[in-house]
């Protein structure tokens, strides 16, 4: 298979204006995206997404490093990149608010050169799937933060580029629209477009992208498929149900032994991530330094949220 | 692919600045009402302060330095406050998407601005013309001049859109380049032989020239037309120039969209 878009060591440092203070947003960040592929681009908040997302679409240029979309470098040939890609930013949803839906899509289109006698069937046809038929003639003014974004999304659509770029797809929507939003992604991925959605939302990564780059304070952490993350992190994680309570000194010891453990006291759980293998026989002296008994001892389900929280701590230096 | 392309472009933003005038009416109403209320106090000026003998040119004066204004806010300020307002709706994230040329785009909605504003120019016109039963000299040799001095005039609104696009909070330049634009147009030539330097006022003159003083083509000599022709050139070029900077350096600090 073959890279769709390469990105190459972007770096970005903003100059913050009124306190002269330096904020590195990127910081060799490098990545590719097959065609077809659903890239989740996961990250905390100001881990540098949104940058990163925006030196992809050129709007944005950095201080290091290129990106390639179809073999195009986007700096030296700008137009000719953006023909490729389109974007659904966050923030207002990037739609104009004194435009009805359909005005909108007919506008944004005509800004792409599309004519409106090319471009009115196909709006009518997305607005459809979409389901916003019945408020094509509504302001954008009046409608829900989740009609805005399926709105914004089709307008995406409508461009017909090989990539869309996705800023925080579900940010702020309930939970109702997320899920439908989530649905609409996935029958985008379904034509066979490449898409790359930027998330703090572990859901969405879950649920549609096969691949993750995770970023945290402006590096790639992690740059793996969803399920060979999941199994990495299955084969390490524990959970032990006791019999009896921890002492003082056997809790000190195991926050000494292990970067990530969790105890509960009434349920008498302990949840443990072992580093090396070997390290089980560790947690094993630690229990019987008070004979605690243990009643059962198996495998944690991880969830993705929990890999994500370990990569980006382990960056970060321990909390 | 590339001219129908930009073709499309510019009947899309014809088509919006239309919609977004006949949807929000009462604005565009008010809008020519302040400016009508403008030319009556002027008007009325005219009539108790001025000379008696002159008053018939003073009032076409007005007459048409007040359109003129009209389409010279129009053509050079608009663009700043909306340069302004899409990047925090970041909608002008989504123009600088088009594979067409974010310039090009903004340039089309000039154009359509200043074109769907025409209309209100000429229903202005008429009516300040029945109000003071004067009548002006309508020549189609006004429409050239016209041409060349709205180009001008884009050029200078590049260059508000540029300042806008770096500054974003440039409410009270634009404030006070209301005045200054209504210098430009309303300045008489032969007062600040210099001003030719300036934009637009070299076409403001010559519009008068045929409108109010009822200059025939000949009337008009190789150096006005060269010196109205290289003004526009130059401003429209410069005004390009200047933003293309401008764009560049907000690419770099991330000023597209809101922060
Ligand atoms: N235009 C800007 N000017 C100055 N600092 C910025 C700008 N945009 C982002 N930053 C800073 O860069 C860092 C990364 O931001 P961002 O890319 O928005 O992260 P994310 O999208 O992952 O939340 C943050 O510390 C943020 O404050
Ligand atoms: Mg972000």
């Amino acid at each position: 298979m073959s890279a769709i878009v390469e990105v190459e060591g972007l770096t970005k440092r903003y100059h913050k204006r009124a306190s002269k203070e330096v904020v590195t947003a990127a910081d060799g960040i490098s990545f590719r995206v097959d065609e077809g592929e659903i890239l989740g681009l996961l990250g905390p908040n100001g881990a540098g997404k949104t940058t990163t997302i925006k030196m992809i679409c050129s709007l944005l240029k950095p201080d290091a490093g290129r990106v390639l979309v179809r073999g195009i470098d986007t700096q030296r040939h700008r137009l000719r990149a953006l023909r490729h890609l389109s974007a659904v930013l966050e923030g207002n949803r990037n739609l104009y608010w004194r435009l009805s839906v359909r005005e909108n899509m007919l506008y944004l289109a005509g800004n792409r050169g599309v004519s409106a006698r090319v471009a009115r069937p196909k709006i009518d046809a997305l607005l459809g799937r979409f389901g916003l038929s019945d408020k094509a003639d509504e302001l954008v003014n009046n409608l829900s933060r989740g009609m805005q974004q399926k709105l914004a999304l089709a307008v995406a659509m409508l461009a017909e580029t090989d990539v869309v770029l996705l800023d925080e797809p579900t940010l702020g929507l309930d939970v109702g629209t997320g899920l439908e939003v989530r649905e609409l992604l996935r029958d985008v991925a379904a034509e066979g477009r490449t898409v790359i959605i930027s998330t703090h939302d572990m859901a969405v990564v879950q649920e549609l992208c096969k691949r993750t780059v995770i970023i945290s304070a402006g590096r790639v952490v992690a740059d793996e498929r969803v399920s060979n993350l999941l199994a990495l992190f299955a084969t390490r994680g524990y959970r032990v149900s006791l019999g009896a309570p921890l002492s003082a000194e056997q809790e000190r010891r195991l926050a000494h032994t292990f970067a990530v453990f969790a105890y509960g006291e009434p349920e008498l759980v302990l949840n443990v991530t072992l580093e090396h293998p070997e390290d089980i026989y560790r947690l094993m002296e630690i229990l019987r330094l008070e004979r605690t008994p243990v009643e059962d001892l198996g495998r944690t389900q991880v969830d993705f949220e929990r890999v994500f929280l370990e990569l980006t701590r382990e960056e970060t230096g321990r909390i | 692919m590339r001219r129908p392309g930009v073709f499309n472009v510019l009947l899309a933003n014809l088509r919006k600045v239309a919609t977004e005038m006949r949807r929000y009416l009462p604005n565009t109403i008010s809008t020519v009402v302040t400016f009508y209320a403008i030319f009556l106090m002027f008007f009325l000026g005219i009539q108790v302060l001025g000379a008696p003998e002159s008053a018939e040119t003073n009032t076409q004066y007005v007459i048409v330095s007040t359109a003129l204004w009209f389409l010279a806010l129009m053509a050079m300020q608009g663009i700043g406050w909306e340069i302004t307002l899409e990047a925090t709706r970041g909608t002008l994230e989504q123009l600088y998407m088009s594979p067409i040329g974010a310039w090009r785009i903004l340039l089309a909605r000039m154009v359509g601005t200043v074109l769907v504003n025409l209309l209100i120019i000429v229903l202005m016109l008429f009516l300040s013309m029945a109000t003071a039963r004067q009548w002006l000299n309508l020549d189609l040799l006004t429409l050239p001049i016209l041409l060349l001095t709205i180009t001008g005039m884009l050029g200078v609104g590049f260059m508000v859109a540029g300042l806008s696009l770096v500054y974003k909070q440039v409410d009270s330049l634009l404030q006070i380049a209301q005045f200054v634009f209504l210098a430009f147009v309303a300045v008489p030539l032969s007062a600040l032989p210099l001003l030719e330097l300036a934009p637009v006022v070299k076409g403001a003159d010559m519009v008068r020239g045929v409108m109010v003083e009822r200059t025939p083509l000949t009337g008009f000599s190789v150096f006005d037309w060269l010196s109205l022709g290289l003004n526009a050139a130059v401003y429209f070029l410069l005004g390009i120039f200047l933003y293309g900077r401008a764009e560049r350096r907000a690419m770099n600090r991330g000023l597209l969209g809101q922060y």
